[in-house]
C-alpha cells in the first residue's frame, strides 16, 4: 500500500487533489481511498488530505501517520505547530513541496523534491493558489503506476461537479499534463504492513460540571493565536503617499489595523490574514500587495 | 424623516476601541465579522453575547476568546431563549441580590441567518412579542455556510447552494425566494430594528449607538458577503457588499416608531446582473447559457421592491 499525506490551506484545493490521485488510483487497477481532515476553520486555514492507493483490499482507516509520500501545497506551512506537515515522516518518506527553493537549501533530512507550481498554475489557470490538479499530477508521477490517461480522467471527473467551464477544465488538464511530464517516478521504499489489533474498551469517567465546561476567564486572548501565517500574500502600505483617510482600518474584518499615536494605519501582521481588502479599498491603491515567501526568506 | 444618527459623519468619527481582538478562526475576508466588529465598538465591553451555532462558533475556540466582554454558547435553536435567562437573571440580581447598576450587561444575540430564519426564528418572535430587553445580530450570508453553504431560508432565488444546485431540472437552483425577515420582525413593533452593511460603516455605527440608548428589543440583519460560500475572491467582499446596496438587493433602512427609512439609497440602481456576475453561486445564470427569465424575475422582485420608495 502507498499512504499519500497532502497539506495545504483552505480554499487551495487540497481536498479535491486527493480525490483526483484516488480517482486516477482507481483507474489505474488500484483499490482506492481518500478523505479530507480539516477542523471548522477553513479558507486560509491548514487542511490535510489523505489518499491510500494499494494493489489489495484496504482495511486501514484513519488519519495517515507515517505517510510514503507528503505533498506540501503550501511552503509557508513547512513550520506551522499546528498543521506540522512533516510529522511522522521517515528516512524513507518522499517529501515534495511547491517551492521556488532548491531541496538543499530545505533541509538535509528528507528525501525532498521541490517544484514551483504557483506559477504553472498562473499560466494554465490564471490563479496561483489553486493545486487540486497540479498536486494531484505530483502524486501520481511520483507514484509512477498511474497512466496519464487515468489521471487526465480523474481530473475532468472530479472537477465536473464543481460546475468548472470548459475552458478552466482544459487548464486543468494542461497544467496535470505538464507537471506529469515534467516529473520523474521515484522508487519508494514500502514500508511492511502492520498487523492492526484493537485496543481494549477504555471507559469514560465523568467529571462534575464546574472540572468539565469549558470555561475561558482571559479576555481577548485570542491575540495569543498568530494567524499572520495564513496570508499567501500582504498588504504593504506605500506610507510616502498615504494620507491617513483610514478607510482600511475601518475595512478590516479582523480589526488587524490599528492607528499608531501619528494618526498612520498600521498593520499587525502577527494577525493579518491576507484577504486584502485594505488594497482592494483603499481610494488611492497605496497599499501595495507582495508574494510572502513564507518561512524562508 | 427619523433617521437614526450617533453624531459620525465620517471614517475617522467612528469608535477608537477595539471589542474583537484578532486571531479568530472565521474566514479571511468574512463580512459578518466585519459588520459584528463595527458594531461592537459602539457597544463597549459590557455586554454578554449568546452565541447560537453557526459561522460565529470560531469566534470562541477553547481555550481562546476574542471579546473583552462575555460570550455564552448555545445550540442554533437556543440564543434568544439563553439571552432571556441571562437578562432575567442580571434584572433579579440587580433588584434583589444588590448587584450595582454599573455591573450590569447589555445582552447580545448573536446569529446566523439559519437561526434567525429556520430554527431560532420561533424564539426570536416570541422575544419581540415579550419585549425582552436585547440587542439581536443576524449575520447574514444567505446558507448554512459553517457546514458547507446549504440552503437557509435566507438563500435568495437563483443562487446555488450545496443542496440545492443547478440541475438539469432545477436549472435555477434556488427557486424559492428569501424570506423577508425585515418585514415579519417589523409587524411584530420591535423597538427598534435595521439593516446594516459593513460596507457602510458611518451608517452602521449611527444605528448602534442609537440601539444603545434604547431599551427593548433591538434587531439588525447585516449583510455578509461570504467568500467562501458565495464563491468570490475575500479582497472583493466590501465590493460584492457595495453592489448589493448598489443595485438594490439589500436595501439598507431602519424601522423606528412605526416609520421605515432608507438611510443609505443607491443613486442610480445599477442592474442587478452587476452584483451576480461577480459571484460563483450565481455563475450558472451565464454560464454555459444565460437564464435570461431568472436574472429578469431576479431585477423584477428588486425593482418592485423600489418602486414603493423611489
Amino acid at each position: 500500500m502507498w499512504r499519500i499525506r497532502i497539506h495545504g490551506r483552505g480554499g487551495q484545493g487540497i481536498k479535491t487533489a486527493s480525490q483526483i490521485l484516488g480517482s486516477a488510483g482507481f483507474y489505474s487497477g488500484f483499490q482506492a481511498q481518500d478523505f479530507p481532515l480539516y477542523g471548522a476553520e477553513r479558507r486560509g486555514a491548514p487542511v490535510i488530505a489523505f489518499t491510500r492507493i494499494s494493489e489489495d483490499i484496504i482495511l486501514e482507516r484513519g488519519p495517515i501517520s507515517s505517510p510514503d509520500i507528503i505533498l506540501i501545497g503550501d511552503e509557508t506551512l513547512l513550520n506551522d505547530p499546528q498543521s506540522a506537515p512533516l510529522c511522522g515522516a521517515e528516512p524513507t518518506t518522499l517529501i515534495f513541496v511547491n517551492s521556488s527553493h532548491t531541496p538543499e537549501s530545505l533541509s538535509q533530512k528528507f528525501s525532498l523534491i521541490t517544484a514551483n507550481l504557483n506559477d504553472l498554475c498562473l499560466q494554465h489557470l490564471n490563479n496561483r493558489t489553486v493545486y487540486s490538479s497540479a498536486l494531484s499530477a505530483v502524486g501520481a508521477r511520483l507514484l509512477g503506476n498511474i497512466d496519464l490517461q487515468d489521471l487526465l480522467q480523474a481530473v475532468e471527473d472530479e472537477l465536473t461537479p464543481h460546475g468548472i467551464s470548459s475552458s478552466a477544465l482544459k487548464g486543468n488538464l494542461d497544467l496535470a499534463r505538464e507537471i506529469f511530464a515534467s516529473l520523474q517516478p521515484v522508487d519508494i521504499l514500502r514500508k511492511e504492513e502492520k498487523v492492526l489489533t484493537a485496543k481494549s474498551l477504555v471507559l469514560p469517567s465523568q467529571l462534575p460540571v464546574v472540572d468539565g465546561a469549558p470555561i475561558i476567564l482571559e479576555p481577548g486572548n485570542m491575540a495569543l493565536r498568530k494567524t499572520g501565517n495564513w496570508r499567501v500574500e500582504r498588504p504593504e502600505i506605500d506610507y510616502e503617499k498615504c494620507n491617513n483617510c483610514l478607510i482600511c482600518y475601518a475595512r478590516c474584518p479582523d480589526g488587524v489595523i490599528g492607528i499608531a499615536p501619528d494618526g498612520r494605519p498600521e498593520i499587525d501582521y502577527d494577525h493579518c490574514k491576507g484577504c486584502l481588502i485594505c488594497a482592494q479599498e483603499c481610494p488611492g491603491h497605496f497599499i501595495h500587495t507582495v508574494r510572502e515567501m513564507g518561512t524562508f526568506p | 424623516m427619523k433617521v437614526a444618527t450617533g453624531g459620525h459623519k465620517k471614517i475617522k468619527d467612528l469608535h477608537p476601541h477595539e471589542a474583537i481582538a484578532p486571531g479568530t478562526g472565521l474566514c479571511a475576508g468574512c463580512g459578518g465579522l466585519e459588520g459584528l466588529r463595527l458594531g461592537l465598538k459602539e457597544l463597549g465591553d459590557d455586554f454578554l453575547i449568546c452565541n447560537a451555532a453557526g459561522c460565529f462558533t470560531l469566534l470562541s475556540v477553547y481555550p481562546f476568546t476574542p471579546l473583552k466582554g462575555s460570550w455564552l454558547y448555545t445550540t442554533m435553536g437556543g440564543p434568544v431563549p439563553a439571552a432571556q435567562g441571562v437578562r432575567d437573571a442580571l434584572d433579579i440580581r440587580m433588584r434583589y441580590r444588590g448587584l450595582e447598576e454599573k455591573e450590569n450587561l447589555q445582552v447580545i444575540v448573536v446569529a446566523g441567518d439559519g437561526s434567525s430564519n429556520d430554527i431560532g426564528f420561533g424564539a426570536s418572535s416570541a422575544a419581540i412579542h415579550r419585549g425582552l430587553d436585547f440587542i439581536y445580530f443576524c449575520y447574514d450570508n444567505e446558507a448554512y455556510g459553517n457546514t458547507g453553504f446549504q440552503l437557509s431560508a435566507a438563500s435568495p432565488f437563483g443562487s446555488a447552494t450545496q443542496t440545492t444546485p443547478s440541475t438539469y431540472v432545477h436549472e435555477a437552483g434556488t427557486e424559492i425566494n428569501k424570506k423577508d425577515l425585515f418585514e415579519i420582525w417589523k409587524a411584530q413593533k420591535p423597538a427598534y430594528l435595521a439593516t446594516v452593511s459593513p460596507r457602510e460603516p458611518i451608517d452602521l455605527s449611527n444605528k448602534f449607538a442609537r440601539a444603545r440608548a434604547l431599551k427593548g428589543p433591538r434587531m439588525f440583519i447585516c449583510m455578509s458577503p461570504c467568500p467562501t460560500g458565495w464563491g468570490f475572491e475575500p479582497k472583493e467582499a466590501q465590493l460584492i457588499a457595495k453592489l448589493a446596496v448598489d443595485t438594490g438587493i439589500f436595501p439598507v433602512k431602519e424601522y423606528f416608531e412605526g416609520e421605515v427609512t432608507h438611510t443609505v439609497r443607491p443613486r442610480k440602481r445599477l442592474p442587478v446582473e452587476k452584483f451576480l456576475e461577480r459571484q460563483k453561486r450565481f455563475q450558472h445564470l451565464f454560464e454555459p447559457h444565460r437564464q435570461e427569465d431568472v436574472i429578469r424575475q431576479i431585477q423584477k422582485r428588486v425593482d418592485e421592491y423600489w418602486r414603493n420608495y423611489e
